[in-house]
């Protein structure tokens, strides 16, 4: 877990930026320290933040994309005979595979600043399509700290 | 009817391990919803707003479907012949796009204002590649990355393209 706040300047490549919704916070994925990671800064506190159990030894994390306040993550992980969508929830720390049952081929996940929808690539047809999954209103949206309305 | 069944089976696996449902957006063969006969790529949502990429006019070029009224937001002058535009991203209110876009052999970051309608390249004084931007919700972050120092680097400007402080 790199520190310091002059490590975002590192010397490996950095790729694939991600915003916050509210632009507080900036995940990319990095080679350094000798693994291809997916890595969350803080730009307010200029410093990393764990993400705990998200970075396996065993898999590769790409494609962040982060909701309102970064609590929700999504990302494809490459661990399995074919990539999954995941969703890591920095609240539990808790990772759901999003497309376990899905039949196409995934990549490119997006998802809404409220965290409710998740748009990807699917390969279903052939051809790359566009995929919206809803999580539906049961769960936790990102709404906090959000200015009421712009 | 077999796109719509098979829609519907990826629902019933996807709704039996919990991670919620496909929406079913209309499919349309003339091009005027989020999915056609031709390939839709790098989708972003946002609020209400999914940008993404397309080739159904014969071209790769940026496209906005609103998920509430299920239909296609005009995007006049972002569209531009001479230019190939990728990796679209949209604030939540849907009024600013950013996008990579190449244009006479030269990649810049180009910002859209639905508002005004202005496209303006933000990166045209940084002399290296740049690609992949992102803006924030909120509009007030746009990360990118440059090839400035030999490597993919990010780098984070404003609406105005100003370099902010990490």
């Amino acid at each position: 877990m790199p520190t310091a706040p002059a490590e975002l300047d590192s010397r490996y490549a950095d790729e694939q930026p991600a915003l916050s919704g509210d632009g507080r916070f900036l995940a990319f994925v990095s080679n350094r320290d000798g693994m291809r990671s997916l890595l969350l800064y803080d730009l307010q506190q200029k410093r990393f933040i764990p993400l705990p159990r998200l970075n396996r030894g065993d898999a590769i994390a790409e494609s962040p994309s982060l909701s309102y306040s970064a609590r929700y993550i999504v990302y494809v992980a490459s661990d399995r005979a074919r990539p999954e969508i995941e969703l890591y929830d920095r609240a539990t720390q808790q990772i759901a595979v999003l497309t376990s049952g899905y039949r196409g081929w995934v990549r490119n996940p997006s998802i809404s600043p409220d965290g409710r929808y998740i748009a990807f690539e699917t390969g279903i047809r052939g051809q790359w399509d566009i995929e919206v999954l809803d999580r539906g209103t049961n769960i936790e949206l990102d709404l906090l700290n959000r200015p009421r309305s712009r | 009817m077999k796109l719509r069944l098979l829609l519907l089976i990826s629902c019933l696996y996807l709704s039996a391990c919990g991670a919620g449902r496909l929406v079913r957006f209309p499919y349309d063969v003339g091009g005027r919803s989020l999915n056609s006969p031709f390939a839709e790529q790098k989708p972003r949502v946002s609020g209400r707003y999914v940008v993404f990429t397309s080739d159904r006019r014969g071209s790769q070029d940026i496209f906005l479907y609103d998920m509430t009224n299920r239909a296609l937001v005009d995007l006049p002058g972002l569209n531009a012949l001479d230019m190939i535009a990728s990796t679209p991203s949209v604030t939540e209110d849907g009024r600013f796009i950013i996008f990579h876009g190449v244009r006479e052999g030269r990649s810049g970051i180009y910002l859209y204002d639905r508002d005004t309608r202005q496209l303006r390249n933000l990166t045209e004084n940084i002399k290296a590649e740049v690609r992949n931007p992102t803006i924030s919700a909120d509009g007030f972050r746009i990360a990118f990355e440059s090839s400035a120092k030999g490597q993919w680097d990010i780098v984070l400007i404003n609406r105005n393209g100003q370099v902010l402080s990490r």
